[in-house]
């Protein structure tokens, strides 16, 4: 079974302009985790192998070489200055390409959403570019004969599914608990070239489906969100307060 | 260095990060209130490598470079110094001497063990009347046919609550004018091997400090690390990658303190305005970042040199006297801009400023290595 693992590495300071990108600023999608996790228990389960995918500055590689050193197989970072301020649908064209690169692949897996810009587009998008069946929001997962059984819960409703593979999912974040990191496996995941890098003519893509151009949405500022908060006193005894309270509560449209 | 080097070591931040902020963050405070070690969260170490950082991965270790280690004591010592404490302690001058001085029969038989968390290790130098002065240890072990009967007394044993390989510093010569001092593996339930009460001490309080006596404790003559004789060039050679790990430590403590104190400067208002646009806490910030930073890099070209083979003593001396004076330094400040929360044990300012305050008494009071690092100018 070959699973490929789509993930992104996150600004940790996403939103607040003019900070400094440090080593430690990026990480790997808290999201995606679960993915990796998910990957590597079928995995072991099933045997097989696990690819990871990223699109990203070469930064990214930090992070394919961390999920490397979880347990994953090899990664693949799809780098090209092209693909700058792509957005989610430009995302999907090249990790669709990229993924179309791998084959034959059974399985891709999506976080649910990333923590910086919180979408939660390119998981279904990109299974749409490639033509694959989608669940999404997964929480459990069992192998059949003829591909898998999930299960998700939406609207308090658990939904189970029967899908043939090749198919893709985005994983639950809390429905399993990613391992650490086990220190011995960081050398080893640096031993040979593990991580490829493809750009724009590997992917077979022409410059006006990715990056700015191959955008259709854009995205004008990111600001910090400011919560407003007021405390004002009401006059009189508690009776007038009470009174005066269920009047402005009333007008304001939360009550009666 | 180049880019893959550096790619490694932020992995591995990455990686004691997550586990530090996931595992023992929640946990840091109340074991420093009830002095009590994290077993739990130790045992989960030993699994992961961090008891056995720098060991070859025939025995059982993660084969990190010193960078490496550096980087994991001062993201452990940035949540709970008090385990990284533990973790420094155990890795350099508990396992390290067996690696660099002992005898392939003697790495299989204890360093798997250790490296793996199952065993705890602990270096025995310090007795009530040597410290500074190691040649003036009063400890024993005197030949008796196949063995060695050591009597001991040590103090201020880091780890000393649950160690089980002890690194015996003790006088071997019958003559007791000739100091000659060497190295006696001394292994907990050996009968005399006895663990005196926990320190109830200011800072590290999850660290179980005890003293460690043998009385007529037998062992056999093959617990002796090296040759007889060879007790301080061990000692020195592990003090040397001990300290690295102390200045480590005491950078992750500093780090910690910093980013507290940013925090609280960032939410607390006073005037109308959050403490931190206030020029006397912008100034505080600016010498904590700077004092972080410099202790951090002299702490990596101490590790770097070691990764080369090159001779790290000065800068090992250098960058713990720097750091662990940066850290008291730093401590301080960020109580400093907590104001009176600072005192309080409702912020966690008031243990970082407690846990740093021993990194300039213990590896070497910060005047031992003056002194050392003078010797080194002079000659």
């Amino acid at each position: 079974m070959h699973i490929i693992v789509c993930i992104k590495s996150v600004s940790l300071t996403a939103g607040s302009e003019g900070a400094l990108r440090s080593y430690d600023a990026v990480e790997v999608n808290p999201f995606d985790r679960p993915a990796i996790e998910t990957a590597l228990s079928l995995r072991e389960a099933m045997g097989g192998r696990v690819t990871t995918l990223s699109m990203g500055p070469e930064s990214t590689l930090t992070s394919l070489m961390e999920a490397l050193a979880m347990g994953v197989d090899r990664g693949v970072l799809a780098c090209d200055p092209a693909f700058a301020g792509s957005d989610t649908l430009a995302t999907s064209t090249v990790l669709a390409a990229a993924i179309r690169r791998l084959r034959p692949f059974d399985l891709v897996l999506f976080g649910t959403r990333t923590s910086d810009s919180d979408t939660g587009q390119v998981g279904s998008q990109t299974a749409v570019l490639l033509d694959i069946p989608l669940v999404g929001l997964v929480h459990a997962i069992e192998t059949t004969p003829a591909g898998l059984r999930v299960e998700r819960t939406a609207d308090h409703f658990v939904e189970r599914y029967e899908i043939t593979l090749p198919a893709a999912l985005t994983i639950q974040s809390g429905s399993v608990q990613p391992r650490e990191i086990d220190l011995a496996s960081i050398g080893p995941a640096f031993e040979g070239d593990k991580v490829a890098m493809w750009g724009l003519k590997d992917l077979g893509l022409s410059r006006e489906q990715v990056g700015d151009a191959g955008s259709p949405t854009r995205v004008r500022s990111i600001s910090r969100a400011v919560q407003q908060k007021a405390c004002e006193f009401l006059n009189g005894n508690p009776l007038e307060q009470a009174d005066e309270l269920m009047r402005r509560l009333a007008e304001a449209g939360m009550i009666g | 260095m180049n880019s893959g080097l550096v790619q490694k070591h932020e992995v591995v931040r990455r990686a004691a990060r997550r586990f530090c902020e996931a595992e023992l963050r929640p946990i840091a405070k109340e074991v420093d209130q009830e002095a009590r070690f994290p077993w739990e969260v130790a045992e989960k170490m030993g699994k992961l490598g961090y008891f056995g950082m720098q060991v070859p991965r025939e025995l059982g270790g993660a084969d990190l470079d010193s960078i490496s280690y550096a980087i994991v004591v001062e993201e452990i010592s940035r949540v709970c110094a008090a385990l990284g404490l533990c973790i420094t302690v155990h890795n350099s001058v508990g396992v390290y001497p067996i690696l660099a001085f002992g005898s392939d029969e003697q790495k299989r038989r204890w360093v798997p063990p250790l490296a793996r968390g199952e065993k705890i290790g602990a270096f025995c130098l310090t007795e009530p009347n040597a410290g500074s002065d190691a040649a003036g240890i009063e400890s024993t072990a005197v030949r008796d046919g196949d063995g060695y009967v050591l009597n001991a007394n040590k103090v201020f044993v880091t780890n000393g609550g649950i160690a089980d390989t002890c690194l015996m510093f003790v006088r071997t010569h019958p003559d007791a004018e000739k100091k000659e001092i060497s190295v006696v593996v001394a292994e907990r339930g050996t009968p005399g091997f006895v663990v005196g009460d926990l320190e109830d001490l200011c800072g590290m309080r999850a660290n179980p400090v005890s003293s460690i006596r043998l009385y007529d404790c037998r062992v056999p003559l093959s617990n002796l690390l090296g040759k007889e004789g060879q007790g301080l060039r061990i000692g020195l050679a592990a003090l040397d990658t001990g300290r690295m790990g102390i200045a480590a430590q005491s950078t992750g403590i500093a780090q910690g303190a910093l980013d507290e104190g940013l925090r609280y400067a960032r939410q607390r208002r006073q005037f109308k305005v959050p403490i931190e646009r206030h020029q006397a806490i912008q100034m505080m910030l600016a010498d904590m970042a700077t004092l972080v930073d410099a202790a951090r890099l002299m702490t990596y070209r101490a590790a770097a040199f070691r990764d080369m083979g090159r001779p790290f003593s000065q800068a090992s001396a250098m960058a713990k006297l720097y750091a662990s004076e940066a850290s008291c330094k730093v401590t301080d400040l960020a109580v400093q801009i907590h104001g009176g929360y600072g005192y309080s044990k409702s912020y966690p300012v008031e243990r970082y400023y407690r846990d740093a305050r021993v990194t300039r008494i213990y590896e070497g009071t910060s005047e031992v290595h003056r002194m050392v690092i003078a010797r080194g100018l002079t000659g």
